[in-house]
């Protein structure tokens, strides 16, 4: 190992110098990071609560959560004449064209509806002038009692295993101020990204809000490394130790982001739930990066030298 | 170079992974393998049955399913005669006569133990819930009447099983692969009631203490027969005899006792047996005068089906027997029930996604690789990490194949979001090992062990809630991931420390 850095020592040296000043500023300025998410999570916040305040919900909610019907035709056809022709009949449909990736051809469309299958099914057949049976379509049929208590039981589970979280950390590192800033991040990732949702006019399903609680685990992932880190271990500078979880960490979250996007890219046009899951998983990502880099290396680093001072 | 204990460990669950997931009899043997078949039928009680592997049709080899559908099509060339039928199996020889080609539904022989979901191979898919709520016991009792029912039907790729939620309700998930929603209502949700009435008195009910036996699959005494044209298309009569018990017959001749002659319609008596399915009439029949106070032990049912056009009356007609028998053998279901989700998935795209994900999978890891390449730039230390992370997935499949697992969407993404968290924690042994810190390479491994399972404890912690959530719809996901997140923090990922020490050591 000695031998290599001898060799690199030229290179290192402009990289030190280029290390250096970043740490000037770095050093002066590092408490101003921690307004840049605390300003974001507040302005997402307010957000959230003026979208709910005009729909009576945080999000949005699609079929499986209010209950309805989504018929998956295996056929091309016009998605506007088809919207054209629903839009007469009562009742609110969404309708979506599925393509496959590798060829780019159109290869089904997808039709959601809070009415049941044996309402919703005739219009269709009159407008594509065939049966639908199950070699050319699929239904999906959720009843609106079921879920209701899905939806309810999702957010109990989300706001339960936030909390599950929340007590693993505290037992982890025993330690208060550290533990909450990583709750913290954790809050303002699934706040953010619920926010990005919303703006992009997602309703949510089921698999979003799996999506969310998967969020939770990603997110703690990273800050775990840069708190046992900085804080449980005493070799190096406060700003060697950031920088060498710095490395660590973004590479972990680059090579999940990487796999989510591929999952986003190949799978999403095909399904739904692949679509919401990978859809909210790289926004979610995206965010944890600020939170994490942003307000917890800063939080800790103002923590760890408060302390030994 | 040595390899240590934890790197035998993995490798050896990497064999016995890869042993589980490979069907080695789908390599060796040629032949399609029953699927599905109707029991009662003559194929039925020759002895075939599920999983046998077809390999010859009256001396005709068979390989696949092409060589099948052509053996049995030479065979029952002129319908309405009786064919002798010889099937070889792997290890036996059955010999029945069937007039109808024989009601057995074939696949080719499975290349992997990997159980596709739903999602993947297509059928349907309920969710009932009763309307009542049931203790564990009466919950059983449910599901073996209905599996029953779906077996009479002549169903029996089919999987059913208890799931609650969080909020303590109880529901039964009921899982056909190849069987169309109408069935699934017919059989599931309705509560199949049978009452035969004369006036307000009941001479029978659905179920073996009042019906002994009803004939099915036999012409002589069950048929589809009577079309005639109406307005809206076709219309099919069928009837079937049934066979009632002594007490039931007396029952009958009692109530039929008191009944005077019908004088509008002479020869029959004054009162029709009304049947009632589920408290509803479905229909009526006038009893003959010379049954009056008679201990009948035979009755014939008969309903009727309709259609656009006769080839679809006949069939309407033909489920709705079939639908009729099936109540009448197993009798009402205990409780009354609520289908709250519904969903039939065509097997149309099945195959094309199942491309996609493996496409999208391989890619993935190819993607992880040129991060990880580009960010250490050794290639030993980069190979180390791919090879464990495709060890994980491979013992994650074998361990889902060893325990029957059916891989549903929410499962796959969780062995794809898998690819991505796997690596992450192998990024951290890495750097742990690599850092400046002047502790020995145990501490530093140490050190990084910490990490990976402080990190597995709060995102096992925060998967539990969903085991419930959904009434275990989302159960898939938690499942996949926890065994992946375990097969690494016990296998793969102290294997990977060790690999890591190796190269340490060899540089």
């Amino acid at each position: 190992m000695e031998e290599e850095n001898k060799q690199e020592t030229i290179k290192e040296k402009a990289k030190t110098n280029y290390k250096e000043k970043f740490e000037n500023i770095y050093n002066k300025n590092y408490k101003i990071l921690i307004y840049i998410p605390v300003i974001l999570l507040i302005l997402t916040l307010g957000y959230l609560f003026y979208f709910s305040s005009i729909n009576g919900d945080i999000i949005k909610k699609d079929i499986t959560l209010t209950g309805g019907t989504s018929i998956q035709v295996f056929a091309k056809t016009d998605i506007n004449q088809l919207k054209a022709k629903l839009n007469k009949n009562e009742g609110q449909f969404s309708i979506r064209e599925i393509s496959d990736i590798t060829t780019g051809e159109q290869v089904a469309f997808i039709v959601e509806t809070a009415m049941s299958p044996e309402k919703i099914k005739p219009i269709l057949e009159e407008y594509l002038g065939y049966e639908l049976n199950n070699e050319n379509s699929s239904i999906e049929f959720t009843g609106a009692s079921l879920s209701g208590s899905f939806y309810n039981q999702l957010r109990f589970a989300v706001v339960l295993s936030f909390i599950l979280m929340a007590i693993s950390v505290f037992i982890i590192f025993r330690n208060f101020a550290p533990s909450v800033a990583v709750v913290f991040a954790a809050f303002s990732d699934i706040v953010m990204t619920l926010a990005v949702v919303n703006l992009l006019g997602m309703s949510m399903s089921t698999a979003g809000i799996v999506a969310i609680l998967m969020l939770i685990g990603y997110s703690v992932d990273t800050d775990i490394l840069l708190t046992t880190r900085v804080i449980k271990r005493k070799e190096g500078s406060i700003n060697n130790r950031l920088y060498s979880a710095f490395k660590t960490g973004i590479t972990m979250t680059l090579t999940s982001l990487a796999v989510v996007l591929v999952g986003f890219i190949f799978t999403s046009s095909f399904s739904e739930i692949f679509n919401q899951i990978f859809t909210i998983l790289t926004i979610g990502l995206i965010f944890d990066i600020i939170n994490t880099w942003t307000f917890n290396a800063s939080f800790i680093k103002w923590y760890v030298e408060r302390k030994e001072k | 170079m040595k390899l240590t204990l934890r790197i035998w460990v993995l490798i050896i669950f990497l064999l016995l992974s890869t042993i589980v997931i490979i069907n080695f009899q789908a390599l060796l043997q040629k032949g399609v393998e029953i699927k599905d078949i109707e029991q009662n039928s003559s194929a039925f009680t020759s002895g075939l049955k599920i999983g046998d592997i077809i390999t010859s049709v009256n001396n005709m080899p068979v390989e696949n399913i092409m060589d099948y559908s052509k053996a049995i099509s030479s065979l029952f060339k002129d319908k309405n005669e009786s064919v002798k039928v010889v099937i070889n199996t792997k290890d036996e020889q059955f010999v029945f006569y069937s007039d109808t080609i024989p009601p057995i539904k074939i696949s080719e022989l499975r290349k992997t133990n990997i159980r596709a979901g739903l999602d993947l191979q297509g059928g349907a898919r309920a969710l009932v819930k009763p309307e009542e709520q049931l203790t564990k016991e009466q919950m059983q009792d449910l599901i073996s009447i209905s599996n029953q029912r779906l077996n009479v039907y002549g169903i029996s790729d089919v999987s059913i099983r208890q799931a609650n939620d969080l909020s303590g309700n109880n529901y039964m998930l009921v899982e056909i692969a190849g069987a169309t929603p109408k069935d699934l209502e017919n059989l599931i949700a309705r509560q199949g009631k049978f009452e035969a009435k004369i006036g307000n008195e009941t001479v029978f009910i659905g179920g073996n203490n009042d019906i002994t036996y009803v004939c099915r699959n036999d012409a002589n005494c069950a048929r589809v027969d009577r079309c005639q044209q109406v307005q809206s298309g076709y219309f099919c009569n069928y009837h079937f005899v049934i066979h009632l018990s002594e007490e039931a017959a007396k029952r009958h001749a009692k109530i039929t006792g008191k009944l005077g002659k019908n004088v509008s319609n002479p020869g029959y008596l004054d009162k029709q047996i009304d049947f009632y399915v589920d408290d509803e009439l479905a229909t009526s029949l006038f009893i003959s005068e010379n049954l009056k106070g008679q201990e009948t032990t035979q009755i014939q049912i008969q309903g009727s089906g309709s259609g656009v056009d006769q080839k679809s009356a006949i069939s309407d007609a033909e489920n709705s027997m079939k639908q009729m028998q099936t109540i009448l053998i197993t009798g009402s279901l205990p409780y009354k029930l609520e289908i709250v989700k519904l969903d039939t998935i065509s097997p149309v795209l099945g195959k094309r996604f199942t491309y996609l994900i493996l496409l999208t999978g391989l890619i993935a890891l190819i993607a992880v690789s040129v991060i990880v390449f580009i960010r250490y730039r050794n290639i030993k230390a980069s190979i180390a990490i791919l090879f464990t992370s495709f060890s994980e997935v491979v013992i994650l499949l074998g361990i889902a194949a060893f325990i029957k697992w059916n891989l549903d969407l929410p499962s796959i993404v969780g062995i794809l979001v898998m690819i991505g968290t796997g690596v992450d924690q192998q990024i951290v042994i890495l750097d742990e090992s690599r850092s400046s810190r002047t502790t020995s390479m145990k501490e530093k491994l140490k050190g990084a062990l910490f990490i990976v399972i402080a990190a597995f404890i709060t995102v096992v912690a925060s998967l539990l809630p969903l085991f419930w959530a959904g009434a275990g719809l989302l159960k898939g996901f938690a499942v996949t991931t926890l065994i992946g997140l375990t097969v690494g923090v016990l296998i793969t990922r102290p294997a990977f420390a060790d690999i890591i020490k190796l190269i340490d050591k060899s540089q």
